[in-house]
């Protein structure tokens, strides 16, 4: 009867809305790194923190002050009511309910209450001794005046800032990553003192103007001299006493370098990835970006197009100096392999990047990143280069939108400009917008003045601009003669003046830029104001 | 017919070379390595086996007489700045055009005398950025005009006695007459500058003006055959 309550129970919060919701908001606010709610979140904790331990340092001077009573009461509440429901969002206990329900019901056995509970406490013991939790209860429990002596690890309650700052974490995760270094180091440190404490007490003790009266005198000496810090309260009188002090010394000028040198280290190599994270938050941040993948000439060029025109967008590249390069030129840059799929998600190719370019000099790196982004992400749009011929084929196949040749566009370059220089000039011009005149699309859309008019009627010579024709997936078009179909799309060269334009279909015009702005807006406002009249 | 001297055979020259129409143009193709001069005569190009270096030697292929156009493509820019210095002390007038592999060499190939500087990776750059930017006239430029659809650029020279000298542009028609757009025009006498067409409607051609204009290959062959027609009438 009980079992079948508990059950009754659970499959009750699996279905309940309101139980659903009030997790995911608390996930979002406590554990989920992408999420705005705990950024406040952490600021707001670190803000309490930092008052209560001002609280606890003014107590000291002011025994039992009113208003620091009350406020501790208030952060102790939030600090449990935090303890409990990160524990509540850790258990899940409703979900081995109904796994072990299930379980039991497929081998049509009864359910053992017994079993659940003890895989239920498995589940939260795991979260009571995880680190940080330790670190929670740490910075409660001081708080319960019985257990006045505790007082003093209020202090630790800073320690609960490594919950809510990355920069902590980092600190922490430095020295973690040294693990085996500092454990040699501790275990070499600690026979010096054990052997200097020992042989110091052995040579001075009761020896005449001698102050080390016990052992722990002997190894406050020891530790105060091997630190280099020296206050010399206690210093030796016997020979044997002051060579032990030699050898002491010089020992700890060897502990102590190599103590720093390994804290260098271990944040010289942080540092890379620190760098890294810090890219990744800023990419976080953007909602829409292209990722370039190789940063050699065609990559450069690319980035100084796209920076002047304020788009964002980050380069990938493994060479350190390529690197540097678009750092100085103030890109956001990663330095790393682009063909793994972490440094590619950790980018955030699935999530706010529009477009990947795949541009390295060398065809198998550009058709694996093509390849391994398409895997990622089906929708991505992916422009490839190829530097060879031969393997047009094979980027298309790995998933590439676009593919570009360096070479052939070059050279169909150079053999226009042989053929007709002036004509090319020209028109190279206008594509690449350096001159003033620019050749842009006008879309006809739904209810738009254009839509069903006639080419004729446009007037599109007195406004100064020449329609070089009319890309369109509309069938109806399809009689008319000069088509040119690309992709699913078919582009009208010169259509006749009684050429009827449909909603859907682009003009494509010659003309200065602020004509055909113009052009663009007229109609657009055309449009609003017949709609705001119908 | 013209002539080009092709220095450097490689993917970029291969692509450019092939793509000129061998009734207009005669191509002879040199290059250092032995190798790479048999793949080009194998390919059915013209090769010449000559050092680059010697002023005496490019005089031998042409150079300063017979050459139009020489395409100095080989991989290293200082070989290239080489070649362009000496074939210009050899002709003022030949028509240079190299390629430049950093953006520091551009400077120097052009103060050593090329006429124009192809900058491959700056092109292709350019490219992808127009792709992500406009796609939709970046795919239809790619596949008519640069692509394997019958839409071409074309300019046509307007010849003394033509019946187009003194007409107005407006009186042009073209997209009527022939389904040709006219772009715009130029006049190298004054300025390489276009004339954008639709601004300079009351414009009135003179011998010498260069019509850039844009079509199916079969119109432009139909206008330039009437354009050098002294009788064809508007």
């Amino acid at each position: 009867m009980l079992a079948k309550l508990i059950v009754y129970c659970a499959y009750y919060l699996k279905s309940a809305d309101w139980y659903r919701h009030s997790k995911v908001f608390f996930y979002d606010l406590l554990e989920n790194s992408h999420s705005r709610k705990k950024k406040y979140f952490d600021a707001t904790m670190i803000g309490l923190l930092i008052l209560s331990v001002i609280f606890l340092i003014y107590d000291i001077e002011h025994n039992d002050s009113k208003m620091g009573g009350y406020f501790e009461l208030a952060i102790l509440m939030i600090f449990v009511a935090e303890y409990f429901i990160r524990g509540w969002i850790h258990s899940d206990a409703y979900k081995v309910i109904i796994e072990e329900h299930e379980k039991a019901l497929y081998l049509n056995l009864n359910l053992n209450l017994s079993s659940v509970f003890k895989k239920i406490a498995a589940r939260d013991l795991e979260y009571i001794w995880s680190p940080f939790a330790i670190i929670d209860i740490l910075a409660i429990l001081p708080s319960y005046r019985p257990l006045d002596i505790l007082r003093i690890f209020i202090i630790f309650r800073l320690f609960k800032l490594f919950r809510y700052s990355d920069s902590a974490k980092l600190f922490a995760d430095a020295l973690a990553s040294k693990r085996y270094e500092l454990s040699t180091l501790l275990i070499f440190t600690c026979f010096l003192v054990f052997i200097a404490g020992v042989s110091i007490y052995m040579f001075e003790y009761q020896a005449a103007g001698s102050n080390i009266n016990n052992l722990f005198d002997a190894f406050y000496w020891t530790i105060v001299t091997l630190a280099t810090v020296g206050y010399g309260d206690i210093t030796p009188q016997t020979t044997g006493g002051r060579w032990v002090a030699i050898f002491l010394i010089l020992a700890s000028l060897g502990v102590l370098s190599f103590f720093t040198s390994i804290l260098i280290a271990a944040f010289s190599e942080k540092m890379l990835s620190v760098r890294e994270s810090r890219t990744y938050a800023q990419l976080d941040r953007y909602n829409s970006f292209i990722i370039i993948c190789g940063f050699g000439r065609v990559g450069q060029e690319i980035a100084r197009h796209l920076h002047n025109e304020r788009q964002k967008f980050v380069v990938i590249d493994r060479t350190p100096h390529k690197i540097a390069l678009a750092k100085q030129r103030g890109y956001l840059a990663i330095e790393n392999d682009a063909s793994n799929n972490e440094v590619l998600i950790n980018a955030g190719i699935c999530r706010a990047a529009s477009a990947i370019l795949c541009i390295t000099g060398d065809d198998v790196i550009n058709v694996y990143i093509t390849l391994t982004s398409r895997h990622l992400n089906k929708n991505l749009r992916i422009i490839s280069r190829a530097n060879r011929h031969d393997n047009v084929n094979k980027l298309y196949q790995a998933g590439a939108d676009n593919v570009i040749r360096p070479f052939e566009i070059a050279g169909l370059l150079a053999a226009e400009f042989v053929g007709q220089p002036v004509a090319f000039e020209a028109i190279s011009g206008i594509l690449h917008n350096q001159t003033e005149i620019v050749m842009e699309s006008v879309l006809v859309s739904e209810k738009s003045p254009l839509d069903n008019q006639q080419i004729g009627q446009l007037d599109l010579a007195q406004r100064k601009l020449t329609l070089l024709g009319v890309i369109s997936d509309n069938p109806i078009h399809l009689k008319h003669k000069n088509k040119y179909q690309v992709k699913e799309l078919h582009f009208y060269f010169n259509p006749e003046t009684k050429f009827i334009l449909r909603h859907g279909d682009m003009l494509v015009l010659l003309g200065r830029k602020y004509g055909i702005d113009h052009f663009r807006d007229q109609v657009e406002q055309r449009r609003l104001f017949s709609r705001t009249r119908a | 017919m013209k002539h080009i001297a092709v220095f450097g055979y490689n993917r970029l020259s291969f692509e450019a070379i092939s793509r000129l129409d061998k009734e207009l143009f005669q191509i002879t193709v040199i290059d250092q390595n032995p190798a790479k001069t048999a793949l080009a005569a194998e390919n059915g190009f013209e090769t010449a086996n000559i050092d680059f270096r010697s002023g005496d030697d490019l005089k031998l292929i042409g150079i300063g007489s017979h050459i139009d156009t020489l395409f100095c493509f080989f991989d290293a820019d200082s070989e290239n700045v080489f070649l362009t210095l000496s074939a210009r002390a050899l002709d003022k007038e030949l028509n240079i055009i190299a390629i430049v592999d950093s953006p520091e060499s551009a400077e120097k190939l052009l103060a050593a005398g090329a006429n124009k500087i192809i900058d491959p990776y700056e092109i292709c750059g350019r490219k992808i950025h127009d792709m992500l930017k406009r796609p939709d006239i970046h795919d239809i430029f790619d596949h008519t005009v640069f692509g394997r659809h019958d839409l071409h650029l074309a300019e046509v020279t307007i010849p003394e006695n033509s019946y187009l000298e003194n007409a107005h542009i407006s009186q042009l028609q073209l997209s009527s007459q022939y389904n040709l757009l006219l772009i715009g025009i130029v006049n190298k006498q004054i300025s390489a500058q276009l004339h954008f067409v639709v601004e300079e409607f009351d414009r009135r051609l003179s011998v010498g003006d260069i019509l850039v204009i844009l079509g199916p290959s079969r119109e432009i062959r139909a206008f330039k055959k009437d354009v050098e027609n002294e009788f064809c009438k508007i």
